[in-house]
């Protein structure tokens, strides 16, 4: 169970990002958080995750409660332990280390060697691909394949709670249904809590069972998956889509923008 | 004939142990992306530390050496705290203007400490020469070139299959990644600093169990800084082929050129190469170029 009460997030003590977020998530649940750019959505990842620290960024008030652990001053290998991982955005790879190699990383601070060894079976199973290159460099793979590596080496610290930061970044629309699908896999197969930060909205709630809209650093909108994917301001402005799941006849757009202010 | 198989042998015994020194550079720039430019006062003051073991304390020889690694590896721990931590995440210039300092200070303390400019270690290896035909090779250079060598496998090794060498070279490629997957860098830094002390004083006591301790091993630092431009600054592999290079370089160059040229000319040798090198391929023989997917 992870709750974030009203938090603040400041970086580098000037600079507000994030203006009082609540969320709550249940276990083994699979949220979307979804907005603009800038909305502060991997902020607030990086709030959860302890990665705030390292970026010279602070939760200034409000907390972050873990199972019951506060946990927004702990860093990011102790939430690690706790069982939080996050996925960074942008398919951040090991460039010089081999597939294998990259996903033992993930389960670094793992002593038990026969668990990783089956774990390690577990994400080839998922992701068939690495296992065909577990020897290849890993700067040298497709995009597609870096993706699914980043994913593997999360799965390999065997997290409770996953952080997913846009795994559908760049990649074509066939292998971002296929990573969603294994996502939801390894949801309900290994009871794993997932929190995705998506621009890709019609896909993140499509495995989604929770939703949270942001927008300038705070959340605007929240409902079940089915709420949102019915509301018309999502359609609208998310999915590009108008009243009736219509496409919008760009002949009767007028010529200044309408935008929608959430408050 | 005779001389150059002297040359030679020599060559390659002090660049291994050039190589080795060199190591103690690529495993910091490896881990942390900091130039350790302080690599000579490392290994001049693990030589002199081993000095006060051996000869002033008149420690046997194992518990000696067990005290130098363990002064090695507390060297490294205080460094990485005391001078490098508080400068993670501020820029490369001011890390490595850092390492200079830290030189500085070393050598400050120990001619402090050790006022007098020159010191014999007790000799480690057996002094007799071996005879190959005409010629005479000194036995010592043998065995520090082969101790260097199985350093060398060892670390490669530990580099290879070793969960920590795994997350080293992890954090060489992206810090940010590698907390995302709870590693804390910080132990990987000062972990890496204390083997690379650790490097430099085993580097030291062999340099100097040869030739004395002479504030001249601060050069021997710079030589091997010299190996690790031309193997490749993150090159394991680079520093080992590059260390022999440097060697017979300068050995073969100085036995043959001081006839003609002048004296020194022997010690300038791996300068020359470092400028040709960083003009030619300044990342090395084998360091890594950037990845580019195409």
């Amino acid at each position: 169970m992870l709750k974030l009460n009203n938090i603040e997030v400041t970086y580098l003590n000037v600079i507000r990002v994030l203006h009082g977020v609540s969320l709550e998530m249940d276990d083994i649940s699979i949220v979307a958080l979804l907005g603009a750019n800038g909305a502060g959505k991997t902020t607030t990842l990086k709030a959860i995750s302890g990665l705030l620290h390292v970026e010279e960024g602070e939760v200034t008030s409000g907390n972050i409660e873990w199972n019951g652990i506060k946990i927004n001053e702990k860093h990011a290998e102790e939430i690690g332990k706790l069982g939080i991982i996050q996925a960074l955005e942008g398919r951040r790879v090991f460039e010089h280390l081999n597939t294998a190699e990259n996903l033992m990383v993930g389960a670094y601070y793992r002593t038990d060697g026969r668990a990783v060894k089956r774990d390690l079976d577990m994400v080839c199973g998922y992701f068939p691909r690495l296992k065909e290159l577990k020897h290849n460099i890993a700067g040298y793979l497709s995009g597609g394949e870096q993706q699914m590596l980043v994913i593997g080496r999360a799965m390999m610290s065997t997290p409770k709670l996953m952080l997913l930061d846009e795994p559908s970044l760049g990649l074509a629309p066939l292998l971002v249904e296929e990573i969603y699908n294994i996502i939801e896999r390894f949801n309900t197969e290994h009871k794993t809590s997932v929190m995705l930060v998506e621009q890709n909205v019609r896909i993140a709630l499509s495995i989604a069972r929770y939703g949270y809209v942001m927008e300038s650093g705070r959340v605007v909108l929240d409902g079940s998956a089915e709420f949102l994917r019915n509301n018309e301001d999502v359609k609208e402005f998310y999915m590009g889509l108008s009243t009736v799941g219509t496409k919008k006849s760009y002949r009767e757009v007028k010529h200044y923008k309408r935008r929608k202010r959430w408050l | 004939m005779a001389e150059l198989l002297q040359y030679l042998i020599t060559g390659l015994a002090v660049g291994m142990v050039y190589a080795l020194i060199g190591l103690c550079f690529v495993l910091i720039w490896k881990s942390s992306g900091v130039a350790n430019l302080a690599l000579g006062q490392l290994v001049l003051l693990s030589s002199w530390f081993t000095y006060s073991m051996l000869v002033q304390a008149k420690l046997p020889l194992w518990l000696g050496f067990m005290a130098v690694i363990l002064f090695a590896l507390a060297l490294g721990w205080i460094i990485e705290r005391v001078v490098l931590r508080p400068l993670i995440a501020q820029p490369i210039l001011s890390l490595i203007t850092v390492t200079l300092g830290l030189g500085y200070f070393i050598e400050g303390v120990v001619s402090f400490i050790w006022p007098w400019s020159v010191a014999a270690l007790p000799r480690l290896f057996p002094k007799e020469p071996i005879h190959i035909g005409p010629t005479v090779v000194s036995q010592e250079h043998l065995w520090v070139a082969g101790i260097s060598l199985l350093i060398f496998g060892l670390l490669s090794l530990f580099f290879r299959y070793h969960k920590m060498g795994i997350a080293m070279r992890a954090t060489a490629d992206d810090q940010l990644a590698v907390q995302a997957c709870g590693i804390p860098v910080t132990t990987i830094f000062s972990r890496s600093w204390m083997f690379a002390c650790v490097l430099a004083a085993v580097g030291g006591v062999l340099v100097s169990s040869i030739g004395g301790i002479t504030f001249g091993l601060v050069e021997t630092g710079l030589k091997a800084f010299s190996v690790v431009i031309l193997g490749g600054l993150n090159s394991f592999g680079g520093a080992l082929i590059a260390g022999p290079i440097i060697g017979l370089a300068e050995n073969l160059g100085g036995g043959y050129l001081t006839p003609y040229l002048w004296g020194g000319i022997k010690d300038i040798i791996p300068f020359i190469i470092i400028i040709i090198v960083v003009i030619i391929r300044p990342y090395g023989l084998f360091g890594e170029e950037r990845i580019e997917r195409i």
